[in-house]
């Protein structure tokens, strides 16, 4: 019988897997779809909640998690490319001007 | 409820005309003389009103008051306080008439006439104050109007150390003076000045705990700050450094004689204790003063152990006459004028006057002589200035006490009777000073106004002008006629008139005898001594380690130098170091630290290294969580 | 049946999780990244959120992903050498773990969770129209608020991407 806790194991993978991949990855884009990958997992564990508990809240919330990632995407991605044209590269140790 | 506005005019007059000297005409001198003048003359005729129109009044403001603490500002002026503001205020104006000649020249001069006029304010604020706490604010402003007339000539790196060590040594006595005046609010609970006599003439058997004596002694330490007595000496004789004029006004007559002022207004609540530390410690500055003016060549550091000597007689005749009065009759009255305080005013009245006019003529003599100040190189300075010579001469004769005809005689004779009384080695160690005393005023006198001159300057000496020659003049009338009671008006009696009586009283021709036998001997054995204008002290080649402890002035500068090298200065430094660890090191500097690793440590979040920001992330997760989670 | 799916996608999302993580080439790890996208959408379907599996596939494989191919082609990325890993990395590594483990037994192992397996609630994300009406009367703020989000993003798509001068001003 597979239950919540199935799920819940699921979307903690999933989200270190993202998160291991946000910190071992130098490229922005790599780091970036690592970073959709941690999204992807917390909806997991929403709509198992949702599903599990009753209620509408989980899958709207979801509904609007999937927006919102959505333009925060378009956003990040017209960010990346202005910084390429500036910088000509996208690894982040190479984006670092601060001095350390 | 008039009268108290005499006393605000007083104190008024001089404080407008310093303040508008230093805003208006710090550079136009002769302004700033004329208005400084005027203010003392406009004291003058105001301290004469006061004096001969107004009776006696104390008047009390209340200034600060916090809860059952408080504290008034006030004016006593009895008998005593019109005495001193004669002398202060007549004297006073003479020297601001003689410094418009002296300082004429002289560029900084409005500064100096600024700095008069405050001395005016604050000496007129002592003399009439009515509390304690007024008594010592005025009392450490005159200290400063004294730092800053000392240390006037500003390219001097002498006068500046002897503003220097003028104030330091005041502020140590002040010091004791202090904690006298706290003792005496704990113990009675006022500053007040006359509550504290109709305390003391209530209750006699005060005057017999040992706290009262020890508040005596304190207070007494202010006296030996400022008027100089032993061991607080050492600073007078430096103050010289300082124009003529203020030595004579500041250091001659007026401030140095605040102490004894200080003396004779606390005089109900010495104890007999009390009094005969007092007296030793005057009786040994006037000897150890007089032996070291022995030696000495420069005319103005003569003329400055002469006035400590003196003062020492003041003190001693204060602490003899007011045993007497301790055993002998009751005080009374609203001003305590026991004999020993009447001796003292009476001495310091006389000594305002002669003092007063050696050092102006001193100033004269230096200022024709160009500012040549060693005696051993004047000489034969009677034909060439005739009228300072004169005046010069008839203060000299009242300081070493010429018989009846000069003040100095009177006033001298009536302490040596309150020794002679009271206690026999005090009064053979002051007859000891009067000879002293004459020697070496006569040595003095010999050598730098007779014979022939020793120097360029010497000889091309000439007498000053009017302006600097009347107020020499002025004075020597006040030397001349300063002891007789009958020359004082009716206003200025009642002291004078105890001194002289103690003069003429019991044992007086003993007195007088052993007096002019002691003029005798110091004069003949000076006269024959020194030729005029000699160039070099015989007493030099003949008793030379004696004489070489007097020029030393008894070591006393060098034990000082020595104290604070050795002493003061390691443990200052002991502390300044351990303030630099402890304080400025540890606890600023050590927050400032800790502030900046704060800093340091939070800029690390700012790196720009989006890895190290995730660092942070997982930091904030694991926190966050441990507490939704409840472990803390 | 249901069991044996649910383990076949969770596996191959969580494989493919694996291979956007680890792959050099960039568009590799995009493919990858869609594979978990649709296996995500099937554990949807699992959870009865049929919307919500359809919006999954539509917007992020669809839409989403192009995006990051489209970039990724445009600025030409290549993977250089793999950075030395740094200490605070393992540190970092272990406690994310860490945390991670402790998290997911405690929650797995509450009450609340445990039971639920028995007594299904009736799937409320079935159909569509619970969907539209709790959006027009519950969440109606969340959604105007979401309307204008996207009208922001757009509008600061826009003014990020116009190519500029040599001296900095925007043409």
């Amino acid at each position: 019988m597979i239950g919540l806790e199935h799920y819940i194991i699921v979307s903690s993978l999933l989200f270190s897997i993202g998160f291991f991949g946000v910190l071992l990855r130098k490229n922005t884009l790599v780091i970036y779809m690592c970073l959709e990958l941690m999204l992807n997992a917390a909806n997991l564990a929403l709509v198992a909640f949702s599903r599990y508990h009753g209620g509408m809240g989980g899958n709207v919330f979801v509904f609007f998690i999937i927006t919102v990632a959505a333009a925060e995407v378009a956003v990040g991605l017209a960010i990346i490319v202005a910084l390429f044209r500036k910088r000509q590269t996208v690894e982040v140790e190479e984006l670092n001007t601060l001095k350390n | 409820m008039g009268s108290e506005l005499y006393a605000y005019g007083l104190l008024a007059i001089p404080l407008f005309s310093a303040t508008l000297i230093a805003f208006c005409f710090r550079r136009s001198g002769g302004i700033a003389a004329s208005v400084s003048i005027g203010a003392a003359a406009l004291i003058l005729a105001t301290a004469l009103h006061l004096i001969f129109k107004v009776d006696n009044f104390e008047y009390n403001a209340s200034w600060i008051e916090i809860g059952s603490f408080s504290v008034d500002f006030g004016f006593l002026i009895d008998d005593l306080a019109k005495l001193m503001l004669f002398v202060v205020a007549f004297v006073g104006f003479l020297v601001h008439v003689f410094s418009y000649g002296y300082m004429k020249e002289d560029p900084d001069r409005a500064r100096f006439f600024g700095g008069l006029s405050i001395f005016m304010f604050s000496m007129l604020g002592l003399v009439m104050a009515s509390g304690l706490v007024t008594l010592f604010i005025f009392w450490e402003l005159v200290g400063f109007s004294s730092y800053m007339l000392i240390g006037f000539y500003l390219d001097k790196p002498s006068a500046a150390a002897a503003s220097k060590k003028a104030f330091i040594v005041n502020r140590v006595g002040d010091f004791g003076f202090l904690i006298g005046i706290v003792m005496v609010f704990s113990h009675f609970g006022t500053f007040s000045l006359s509550s504290l006599s109709a305390i003391f003439h209530g209750d006699a058997t005060l005057l017999e705990s040992v706290s009262v004596t020890a508040i005596g002694l304190l207070l007494f330490c202010g006296t030996v700050g400022k008027s100089g007595q032993l061991p607080l000496h050492v600073w007078l004789p430096d103050a010289m450094e300082g124009p003529t004029p203020v030595s004579a006004l500041i250091h001659a007559a007026t401030m140095v004689a605040a102490g004894v002022f200080l003396l004779c207004r606390i005089g109900f609540l010495m104890t007999a204790d009390a009094l005969q530390v007092i007296t030793w410690v005057g009786v040994s500055t006037a000897l150890v003063a007089g032996f070291t003016a022995i030696a000495q060549r420069d005319i103005k550091k003569i003329l400055a152990y002469s006035t400590v000597s003196q003062l020492g007689y003041m003190v001693a005749a204060f602490g003899l006459g007011s045993l007497v009065a301790l055993s002998g009759e009751a005080s009374h009255g609203y001003a305590v004028i026991s004999g020993g305080a009447a001796a003292a005013m009476f001495h310091l009245t006389t000594h305002a006057f002669f003092k007063a006019l050696l050092f102006l003529g001193s100033g004269s003599v230096i200022h024709a002589c160009h500012h040549e100040q060693d005696i051993f190189r004047m000489g034969g300075l009677a034909k060439r200035m005739p009228i300072t010579f004169w005046t010069f001469t008839v203060a000299l004769l009242a300081l070493i006490g010429t018989p009846f005809i000069t003040a100095g005689f009177y006033s001298k004779d009536a302490i040596l009777a309150l020794a002679y009384q009271q206690s026999t080695p005090a009064f053979f160690c002051l007859v000891l000073g009067a000879v002293l005393t004459a020697f070496y005023m006569i040595r003095l006198w010999k050598i730098a106004f007779l014979g022939s001159p020793k120097s360029e300057s010497a000889e091309h000496a000439k007498e000053n002008g009017l302006v600097m020659t009347v107020p020499l003049c002025l004075l020597a009338i006040g030397s001349v006629f300063g002891g007789f009671v009958w020359a004082y008006p009716e206003a200025l009696k009642p002291i004078i008139e105890v001194g002289e009586s103690i003069a003429h009283g019991e044992h007086h021709t003993t007195v007088a005898i052993f007096s002019i036998v002691a003029w005798a001997i110091g004069l003949v054995t000076a006269w024959f001594l020194y030729q005029g204008g000699a160039e070099k002290d015989p007493l030099e080649s003949g008793v030379k380690p004696l004489y070489r402890i007097f020029k030393e002035k008894f070591y006393f500068d060098r034990a000082y130098d020595w104290y604070v090298a050795k002493v003061q200065q390691p443990v200052a430094m002991t502390l300044h170091f351990m303030e630099q660890i402890a304080l400025s090191g540890l606890i600023i500097r050590g927050m400032a630290g800790v502030a900046g690793l704060i800093g340091i440590g939070l800029r690390s979040l700012h790196v720009g290294n989006l890895h190290q920001y995730l660092y942070w992330f997982i930091g904030g997760l694991a926190l966050f969580w441990a507490l939704a989670v409840g472990i803390f | 049946m249901t069991d044996v799916f649910f383990y076949i996608f969770s596996t191959a999302a969580l494989a493919a999780g694996i291979g956007v993580v680890l792959s050099r080439n960039t568009v590799n790890g995009a493919m990858f990244l869609i594979g978990t996208f649709l296996s995500m959408a099937a554990m949807f379907v699992l959870l009865e959120a049929y919307f919500l599996a359809v919006i999954q596939v539509l917007v992020y494989a669809g839409a989403v992903m192009v995006l990051f191919l489209f970039i990724i082609m445009l600025l030409d990325v290549r993977e250089s050498a793999a950075k030395k890993t740094s200490v605070y990395t393992w540190v970092a590594s272990f406690i994310g773990l860490a945390i991670l483990i402790v998290a997911t037994v405690s929650v797995v192992s509450a009450e609340s969770i445990k039971t639920k397996a028995a007594a299904l609630p009736e799937p409320s994300g079935a159909s569509l129209k619970p969907f539209g009406y709790e959006l027009f009367t519950t969440y109606l703020l969340p959604m105007q608020v979401t309307g204008f989000l996207l009208l922001i993003a757009m509008i600061g798509v826009i003014a990020l991407s116009k190519k500029l001068d040599t001296d900095g001003s925007a043409k």
